[in-house]
């Protein structure tokens, strides 16, 4: 929705201690949160309408036979390309609570 | 909560019957006006199908619906008319599917927008709730695929959903009916109330954002007086959004509010059109940058919140460990191109296996008997030769050949194909293949569109609306014709049996056979990638955009339903085009193998003229002739052919002099084609012809329709007939090179 704005808006881009995970870096069905997407605006739309949001629970199921991502969310699986995984920030659950 | 299982008698058709009455595509007149929106894949088609008693396609994956369905029923003696929309994530459409469904609900000035959601994802469906109520209190919420939810072990609440959102929630099922007697009361009492609810608002603007739209919103209403939704407008040109921006600049905006009663609006001058542009630009610099971006996280914050209240979670999952199952081998890195292949292969042999009897069965009749029966009886009744010659041998064996070859493949592919697709089988293929197209610098959904193209180039055309990149949608459009079409797996199923499955035992000729149709269009895909590639290296420079693809949940297919549907709607439809275009092409080629110019008939001229540059390109002048008369659909190839074979090669149809042939089997058609001078060269190269050669008539016309460009539409006719001259000539020299 409306990120028209060259900057994005999904969170801090701060750099967390203990450096940036990424979901490209997840091994497969482990459920990390997300934290923020490094996409501009026109990339990162398709993603927020489809259930992906900083906040919510993400993990990715399988890979492709070219290597790409399922990932499931919000009940749905979602077939990502690996540059558009390796540009969303995650952190592990257990850090979290 | 209440329970699911639908009270008998409210859903029984016959309790139904009483109140609604389906009235089909008649919609001249009507009382209210009834949107459906919602999500990709929820099942919109399916309650519009329930509700009319058409037969909207529908198809487990998103982006089945591109274009709107009109459809009405009648409802407590209220006509009411419904639109079935495409599948929109928001209200911010990017492509050409969406924008439609964006347009409509906007502009469309529905009386009531039933917005259909999924109940086993709610949150993001909520947001395009949220976003309608935005504009409009007319809406009610259908909470489908309530049955699917459950499997997941999800439940949700519909009357705290109905008491967050402020309007009508009705839970229900599409698929069986279950909810829609619901949904037809809440919507018939929608669309008639006077009064206004207060429905939920998750946008909240700051006093500046306000302020900023109490100037603008007038300046719209002042250029285009009729425009419902001016604050939404107003919003969308404070947030700079360039297709908004378009509209208001070419005018096109003041159009969209009357395209329902199709009258045409005085377009607003330019001057005050540009006013309103130079207020917006003025009034943007007073705002924050980021001021939408706040109110967006916020909407999506309160879809959170609102979904959390009325869900239950974590109930009791039933076979969810199928479909993952399921997932893991059809897209598993090493099972997925294998399995695609082996399914490819199978569908067709079922094709080839089954299509053998009913073709000879339909052969014998139509072709030996009824024909020499109506010749029988037109001596009989001392009708001219000439009209008997035109009307028998021309018209009715033209006719009766495509239906003898194309009816018994396509009544078995069509709902093997459908059922694939109704499973949710296709998305599996676009993922699985998607690195590929983007390797090409296509889009991924490119695979979709393909698959599309497998049932009709035309379909497959008008599906690209689901690229939201215009790039990659010329992409799509121009090299859709490289899927093999219903129109053309008849021939290569033919072909391949008489010249390729005749060359292995006859216990493994099907097999084989089917072998060889999965390789032409395993070809014709490699083309797809090649010929997508080259465009994005030249032409149509640029790089594959990102792209996401849902995969949707496998959904058992109605087996019973796909196979009426699928034969009715598709393969009776394909068969009338393909008769439609046989009957003059059946008397065409009469006419021109019976009027003669110096002793010799027309056709003989033609083909023994073509026959040299046939011959260079591994075929010969008869098919050559017969893909000019057959530029209209190729469905009429092979009758095409065959009566040419017939009429000019000194052979005679059943009794008679010449050469007898009774074509009611393959092995005898072959017969036929050899006397005629075929060799397995020209069936292979025929194959590899009819992949590769211009669309036919309605897909170029298509393909002009989505593109509005000449140059494009010439690109994509002539780029795979250039393609197919070149690979047919050079298969051609080198097979004679080899065979000596
Ligand atoms: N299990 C189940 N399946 C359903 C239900 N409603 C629809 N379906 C199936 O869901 C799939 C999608 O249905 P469609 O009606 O084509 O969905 P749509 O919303 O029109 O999809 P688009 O046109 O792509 O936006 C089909 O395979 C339907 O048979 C339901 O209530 N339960
Ligand atoms: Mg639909």
């Amino acid at each position: 929705m409306g990120l028209d704005t060259p900057k994005s808006m999904l969170g801090s881009r701060n750099e967390e201690p203990g450096g940036e995970l990424r979901l490209g870096d997840i091994p497969l069905s482990q459920t990390v949160e997300l934290v923020r997407i490094d996409l501009p605006s026109e990339g990162a739309e398709p993603l927020l309408e489809r259930g992906v949001l900083p906040g919510c629970q993400i993990c990715p199921v399988r890979s492709s036979p070219t290597g790409d991502p399922i990932v499931s969310v919000d009940g749905s699986l979602l077939a990502l390309r690996r540059e558009t995984a390796d540009c969303l920030c995650v952190r592990l659950l257990s850090d979290a609570s | 909560m209440p329970t699911l299982t639908a009270d008998p008698c409210v859903s029984c058709a016959q309790h139904r019957a009483k109140s609604l009455v389906r009235l089909g595509i008649s919609t001249d007149k009507w009382d209210y006006l009834i949107a459906l929106a919602g999500n990709p894949n929820v099942g919109k088609s399916t309650v519009f199908n329930e509700l009319t008693g058409l037969r909207q396609h529908t198809g487990n994956w998103p982006g089945k619906t591109v274009v709107r369905a009109e459809g009405a029923f009648v409802h407590e003696g209220k006509r009411a008319k419904v639109v079935d929309l495409p599948g929109t994530y928001s209200l911010l459409a990017g492509s050409a599917d969406e924008e439609i469904a964006r347009d409509f609900v906007l502009f469309g000035r529905p009386d009531v927008t039933v917005v259909v959601v999924d109940a086993s994802r709610l949150e993001r469906n909520l947001n395009l709730v949220l976003q309608i109520l935005e504009i409009t209190d007319r809406v009610v919420v259908f909470l489908n695929l309530v049955d699917e939810a459950r499997r997941h072990g999800i439940a949700v609440d519909p009357v705290k959903l109905e008491r967050e959102l402020g309007v009508p929630v009705v839970q229900g099922i599409a698929r069986e009916g279950v909810g829609i007697d619901d949904l037809l009361s809440a919507a018939h009492e929608v669309a008639l109330r006077t009064d206004a609810v207060t429905a939920v608002r998750a946008e909240q603007y700051t006093a500046e954002v306000e302020a900023a739209l109490d100037h603008l919103v007038p300046e719209i209403h002042n250029a285009f007086p009729d425009t419902p939704n001016a604050r939404w407008v107003a919003l969308r040109l404070l947030n700079a959004d360039e297709a908004v921006e378009g509209a208001v600049h070419s005018g096109e905006l003041g159009q969209l509010a009357h395209d329902e009663s199709g009258a045409l609006v005085e377009i607003t001058a330019a001057e005050v059109r540009h006013r309103v542009l130079k207020k917006a630009t003025s009034l943007r610099w007073g705002l924050p940058s980021n001021f939408q971006d706040v109110v967006t996280r916020r909407a999506y914050q309160v879809a959170e919140q609102i979904s959390q209240r009325v869900q239950v979670r974590g109930l009791k999952k039933v076979g969810i460990a199928f479909d993952q199952k399921m997932d893991e081998w059809l897209t598993s890195r090493i099972f997925g191109f294998p399995l695609m292949l082996l399914i490819l292969a199978v569908v067709f042999w079922i094709t080839i296996e089954g299509a053998n009897v009913p073709s000879s069965m339909l052969a014998t009749l139509l072709i030996d008997n009824g024909h020499s029966a109506l010749k029988g009886l037109a001596i009989g009744m001392g009708v001219p030769w000439w009209l008997d010659g035109l009307l028998l041998d021309g018209v009715y064996l033209a006719t009766a050949w495509v239906v003898a070859v194309m009816l018994p493949p396509m009544a078995i592919f069509f709902p093997l194909f459908t059922l694939l697709e109704d499973f949710g089988y296709l998305p599996r293929v676009a993922f699985n293949l998607d690195s590929l197209f983007r390797k090409a610098g296509a889009h991924g959904k490119q695979a979709l569109t393909m698959c599309m193209g497998f049932g009709c180039n035309a379909a497959g055309v008008v599906a690209t609306r689901v690229i939201d990149s215009p790039r990659e949608r010329l992409v799509a459009i121009i090299t859709n014709n490289f899927s093999l079409c219903n129109g053309r797996w008849p021939t290569q199923i033919l072909i391949a049996t008489i010249f390729i499955g005749a060359l292995a035992p006859s216990q493994l000729g099907g097999l084989v056979s089917a072998g060889a149709v999965v390789g032409i269009a395993l070809l014709g895909i490699m083309m797809m990638f090649l010929s997508s590639w080259i465009l994005s290296q030249t032409v149509l420079r640029g790089e594959a955009t990102s792209f996401s693809l849902e995969l949707p949940p496998y959904r058992p297919p109605r087996v019973w339903q796909t196979l009426y549907t699928s034969i009715i709607d598709r393969t009776l439809i394909v068969l009338w085009r393909a008769v439609i275009f046989a009957v003059p092409a059946g008397a065409l080629i009469w006419l021109i193998s019976n009027i003669s110019l110096n002793d010799l008939s027309l056709a003989h001229h033609a083909v023994s003229w073509l026959d040299p540059v046939g011959l260079l390109l591994g075929m010969n002048g008869v098919i050559l002739v017969a893909y000019v008369v057959a530029i209209p659909a190729n469905e009429i190839v092979i009758p095409t052919v065959l009566m040419l074979t017939v009429l000019t090669g000194g052979f005679a149809m059943g009794e008679g002099s010449g050469v007898m042939f009774e074509l009611d089997s393959v092995g005898a058609t072959g017969d036929l084609l050899r006397a005629g001078g075929w060799t397995l060269l020209t069936g292979v190269n025929l194959m590899l012809f009819s992949l590769l050669h211009n669309p036919c008539s309605t897909t170029i016309y298509t393909i002009y329709k989505e593109t509005r460009s000449t140059k494009w539409t010439a690109v994509a006719t002539l780029m795979p007939l250039a393609v197919g001259l070149t690979v047919c000539f050079l298969v051609a020299q080198i097979w004679r090179l080899v065979a000596g």
